[in-house]
């Protein structure tokens, strides 16, 4: 387990280094400079200013010298904000961008999965297309329309609940996650319902119900562990969703999280803001890619037992 | 020996899988409903110029944002453009997004499983072991990138997206090339003698295209938010141009006073998104089954 | 009082496309401490009727409708859910088909295993452990101390099976019922289960309903055997009345299905066709150092005209040699000389242009048509590939090559799901034949097929290797099928040959122990 775990790490590595220096040569091949659009500077300052975000160097050099600073955790200062480091910025973003797509993670989860496994124990029936329209509703209507609407509804129009910040007024986080978290529930909720529908035709089931299990211990103990393997594995990929539709939450009411700060540094051009975030962000993806790898693969005995034996991957 | 021509007069009509597959679906309420929601959507898309109420240019300024009425049936926005109108024209780009972005990575993708699937070896390995590692790169992120750095170019986007989806596309062509491959009525054909492009042509890609249907139907919504997603974001579709996406920012931002400009182009979205999503269930459930076995 | 006793029972099921009633009016019995054994083909009801009574049968589609089913006297059917799931896997246990997916992959095998103790009989976690470990032993599993904390798939097949017997007997049910429990297992691995359940019964005193569409496997071993087909009882007795005095004329057709006799070996061996020398076909799964030595070292040789039967287990590498000689799978080394030609060194086109001297018919016979193309188009690509036929004669060289395999002409135009097994594989044999060839291999051509359509197409084949003088390497796990039909044999084991020669001889005298302990396997006493 342990040679699998390290095969995956190393294959992850080359990829995040692609990202970085896609990233890098992508953003430093950008027409136009950070301090084009700003009002006239003086040429000496500009001089120092381009010294001090190594713009005067040849474009290999500032490549090498950033993935220096890479490895010292540096993500150097930001172009927007003088005086404020890209790292300084981040790390106020991202407690509350990790604390919505906690909410939002934990939301999809447990309504996706309860829903699905639900739906998948009568199917083609009304304990099927009740929960199953919903998630795709939750499918179809995504978070910039969803959001929006939730804050019609219940912001503007019934004034339960608030509509911008983050941890400012009580109940401000509740309508942001549920945005967030509903295309994922919907997902999710679709997911479990196809894997328990497979797991609960195999033989295997039967022979549960023909040693006389009650049909809840059949479906706990044994359909759920291989249903749910689908929806561990989907986690991955849906912690990259969930990240790129901050970027949308987070505009919509307004949070100052990390997905707001990369938007917004999209527009204002802040190259190394963007470069750093971007690396951040990316590794984040591909870490949290690599865990839900392993655990779907953990899960399955089988598969376990032809790791252990180092059969590659 | 002289009734060669009459030797099979008598011979029933076969009942091929294609046309099975195609009375379930009919039969499948929902995806009959998504069907012709969307064969809608598209004509009207495609009639626009000719049949929408106003131009496209069409200000009225004094006019403003009003709710819907007899002259505006969907109201108008804070120009005082009809926004039917909108709507309409937001459609044909949000549409054409979906499909050609969707026909650029089912292409590449198609291309790509089905050589790697059948040649095998190492040109596989080689093969996917790309789609691997492209597949771990954070997309959403790239585009975003992308977009930012050599500005809102639409041919641009269509290139962004389909770079994502072909990715999946290739791995699905491609295990069911390979699973395809190792069936039997393949062995069969080459026994027969055959040569591999014949027995591609002839024998495993109408065999494929059953989950590859039922996928590309299932990537055009898919394709169609990310457009509305980036558009929403500033960095998608560009006035003067507009698109579904760009029509529901736009209401976000005024929803409080005119609630129209968000839900009608919300609806659009929604309800081709929907008639998509049917869609692609329903050719899924209706490919799936193979026949009956004995 | 019999333990078991099932009148007038009827289950149909409702969907979408009509009722279908599986179940018509059955009756039988089991008595303590004896084996019923319940036969039939596919669509005959044999399962059905067991899952019924247990309530293992969905309840839409599937539909009871009338008939009782006494258990000790209780009648199964009016119990409620409650009730059945108490005696369900406590004094009732069942068994299944296949034991690769019969057991959760997910869970270890001592944790299965103590579920019905603990459900049933309240019995705590280590209690539960030893009796598994206990149970374990007598079912012959090596070593059960650790066996219990395995998972399922680092058993084999025939060790699946012992386990899944253990847990049916583990709460000492009175009647167990095994539905075709050794279908999917090797020739010597069935052997020995039947065995065991036949040791296991009499020791522990219960009563065994065994279904199965192998008269000649229960045979050995019933008490009492019940014939079904198309959901209704046909005839009852025992295995002598049914051997011996059948009254019904299904039964008598399932008789005669069992492949008897043996050929009778023609004149003198006529030169060979086919040369292999030192054949050697390996297989190097990508990351794994050693490869898996399919075919190993085979010299052989295959004399014109002849049927050599090909016997082995599954791994014995007996399909991959077929394969190997048609040029499927790449050899790995050793020659193979087809009519002078070396075959082994053919490629590219010089090899297309030999193919259609060769050809093979497969084992499925779902899977080895294209499901997209007619019977019509199947038969003609061959035809059209090498140039047999002009296109004006193409319809008249299709009519007769359906009416040389029995397929009905109006047939032409329809598709490969639309046709039951038999006619399938007739399809094939049909696509097989268009190209004239002088060699083919069958690949367990009737394995997948239900025994009275396996005579027919046994006839078949061996009146078109007359009729066409074709040489013909059959391939079978099935010794009964293969002393009818071929006229020498060679077995297989692990990738070697172990034995070859006359059927005559190899069955009368087999010489390696392998070969006997097949010959040993066979089912059937009473059929021979």
């Amino acid at each position: 387990m342990l040679r699998f775990l390290i095969i995956r790490i190393l294959q992850a590595l080359p990829v995040i280094f692609v990202v970085i220096s896609a990233t890098f040569f992508l953003v430093r091949s950008a027409p136009g400079g950070p301090f084009d659009q700003e009002k006239v500077v003086i040429p000496e300052v500009k001089k120092a200013l381009e010294a001090q975000y190594r713009l005067d160097l040849p474009l290999h050099e500032q490549y090498f010298a950033y993935l220096g600073d890479l490895a010292q955790g540096d993500l150097g200062p930001s172009f927007k904000y003088p005086g404020r480091s890209v790292n300084e910025i981040l790390f106020s973003g991202l407690p509350v961008t990790a604390e919505l797509g906690l909410y939002a993670l934990m939301i999809a989860l447990v309504i996706g999965m309860t829903a699905g496994v639900f739906a998948s124990l009568k199917p083609n029936t009304a304990q099927d297309y009740v929960p199953m329209s919903l998630a795709m509703i939750g499918i179809c209507m995504p978070s910039f329309l969803l959001g929006p609407l939730l804050v019609l509804i219940f912001g503007i129009g019934l004034d339960w609940l608030p509509i911008t910040g983050w941890g400012d007024i009580p109940g401000d986080k509740i309508l942001p996650s549920i945005t967030l978290g509903s295309a994922y529930a919907a997902y999710i909720a679709r997911l479990s319902r196809a894997g328990m529908l497979e797991i609960l035709s195999q033989d295997y089931i039967r022979t549960a119900r023909a040693k006389g299990l009650p049909e809840w211990r059949v479906v706990t103990q044994h359909a759920l562990r291989g249903g749910l393997i689908p929806v561990i594995a989907f986690l991955g990929p849906a912690f990259a969703g969930l990240l790129a539709g901050s970027f949308v939450v987070e505009t919509i009411f307004q949070i100052p999280g990390l997905g707001r700060f990369y938007v917004q540094a999209a527009f204002n051009r802040d190259y190394t803001m963007i470069l750093g975030t971007t690396v951040f962000l990316s590794t984040l993806i591909v870490f949290f890619n690599l865990v839900s790898d392993v655990v779907a693969a953990w899960l399955n005995p089988r598969l376990r037992d032809q790791f252990k034996a180092g059969a590659g991957s | 020996m002289n009734d060669t021509a009459a030797v099979f007069d008598n011979a029933e009509q076969g009942s091929s899988l294609w046309h099975d597959a195609w009375i379930r679906l009919s039969k499948n309420k929902l995806a009959v409903f998504g069907g012709g929601v969307l064969l809608f959507m598209i004509v009207v898309a495609l009639l626009t110029p000719w049949i929408a109420p106003y131009s496209y240019e069409t200000q009225n300024l004094d006019l403003g944002a009003t709710p819907p009425s007899a002259a505006h049936w969907l109201g108008t926005d804070i120009f005082g453009r009809d926004l039917l109108t909108q709507i309409m024209y937001g459609g044909r780009i949000s549409l054409a997004v979906g499909f050609i972005a969707t026909a650029v990575a089912l292409l590449i993708g198609v291309t790509w499983g089905a050589i790697a699937g059948y040649v095998g070896g190492r040109v596989d390995a080689v093969m996917m072991r790309l789609v691997d590692i492209l597949y771990a790169l954070p997309f959403m992120i790239f585009i975003v990138l992308l977009m930012v750095v050599f500005g809102r170019n639409i041919l641009l986007l269509f290139l962004a997206i389909g770079a994502v989806e072909w990715l999946t596309m290739a791995r699905i062509m491609r295990s069911q090339v390979q699973s395809l491959r190792q069936q039997e009525f393949v062995e069969a054909a080459v026994s027969v003698g055959l040569s591999p492009a014949a027995i591609i042509r002839k024998h495993v890609v109408p065999n494929a295209l059953g989950p590859i249907i039922v996928y590309t139907t299932l990537t055009i919504p898919s394709v169609m938010l990310l457009e509305a997603f980036l558009s929403f974001l500033g960095l998608g579709i560009q006035p003067p141009a507009t698109s579904w996406g760009l029509l529901i920012s736009y209401g976000a931002e005024t929803m409080e006073e005119y609630p129209w400009l968000l839900i009608f182009p919300g609806c659009a979205l929604t309800l081709t998104l929907f008639s998509l999503n049917f869609l692609g269930d329903g050719l899924r459930d209706a490919l799936d089954v193979r026949g009956s076995k004995d | 009082m019999a333990l078991l006793d099932v009148n007038n029972l009827s289950v149909s099921f409702v969907t979408r496309n009509g009722t279908n009633k599986a179940v018509d009016n059955v009756s039988f019995s089991v008595e303590a401490r004896q084996i019923t054994a319940i036969i039939g083909e596919s669509g005959s009801g044999k399962s059905v009727s067991c899952y019924a009574m247990l309530g293992l049968v969905p309840s839409p589609p599937g539909r009871i409708d009338g008939g009782t089913a006494r258990f000790q006297g209780q009648d199964l059917l009016a119990l409620s859910e409650a009730e059945l799931r108490a005696i369900r896997g406590r004094d009732i246990a069942m068994i299944f088909q296949d034991p690769m997916t019969c057991l959760n992959p997910f869970m270890k095998i001592g944790d299965q295993l103590i579920e019905p103790l603990t459900l049933h009989k309240g019995l705590a976690k280590n209690a539960a452990r030893e009796r598994a470990v206990a149970l374990l032993d007598e079912v012959g599993i090596r070593d059960p101390q650790a066996a219990v904390n395995a998972y399922p798939h680092e058993f084999s097949g025939g060790m699946r099976q012992r386990v899944m017997i253990a847990m049916a007997l583990i709460n000492e049910p009175k009647l167990l019922i095994a539905d075709e429990p050794t279908t999917a297992l090797d020739v010597t691995i069935q052997a020995q289960i039947l065995k065991l359940i036949a040791e296991l019964q009499t020791k522990r005193d219960i009563g065994v309903l065994f279904i199965s569409h192998d008269l000649a496997v229960v045979s050995d071993i019933a008490d009492n055997i019940v014939v079904m087909e198309q959901g209704k009882v046909v005839e009852t007795g025992t295995p002598a009345d049914i051997f011996e005095r059948a009254q019904h004329p299904y039964t008598q057709k399932l008789l005669s299905a069992i492949p008897s006799g043996q050929k009778s070996t023609g004149a003198q061996q006529a030169e060979p066709l086919i040369r292999i020398n030192q054949l050697k076909t390996w297989f190097t799964p990508t990351g794994n150092a050693t490869p898996v030595k399919a075919v190993d070292d085979v010299t052989l040789e295959i004399h014109r005209g002849e049927v050599l039967g090909l016997v082995g287990e599954s791994g014995s590498g007996k399909s991959t040699l077929g394969r190997s000689i048609l040029r499927l799978v790449p050899i790995t080394g050793g020659s193979i000389d087809f009519d002078g030609t070396s075959l082994s060194s053919l490629s590219g086109n010089s090899l297309k242009q030999f193919r259609h001297r060769m050809q093979m018919i497969f084992q499925d016979p779902y899977a080895s048509l294209n499901p997209r193309m007619t019977v019509y188009d199947t038969l003609a690509e061959p035809l059209l590939l090498h140039g047999l036929v002009r296109k004006a004669d193409l319809d008249q060289s299709i009519r007769e090559l359906m009416d040389n395999v029995g397929l009905a002409r109006n047939f032409v135009r329809k598709y490969p799901h639309e046709f039951s097994g038999g006619q399938r594989q007739r399809i094939a044999i049909g696509r097989a034949l268009a190209t004239r060839p002088e060699f083919i291999v069958a690949d367990e051509p009737v394995s997948a097929l239900d025994v009275t359509i396996q005579a027919q197409i046994l006839d078949l084949l061996a009146d078109l290797t007359k009729e066409y003088g074709l040489t013909m390497l059959f391939i079978s796990h099935d010794l009964a099928v293969i002393r009818q039909i071929a006229d020498r044999i060679a077995v297989m084991y692990h990738g070697k040959l172990v034995e070859q020669g006359a059927t005559t001889e190899v069955f009368n005298a087999p010489r390696e122990a392998y070969t006997q302990s097949l010959l040993a396997a066979i089912p059937g006493v009473h059929a021979a």
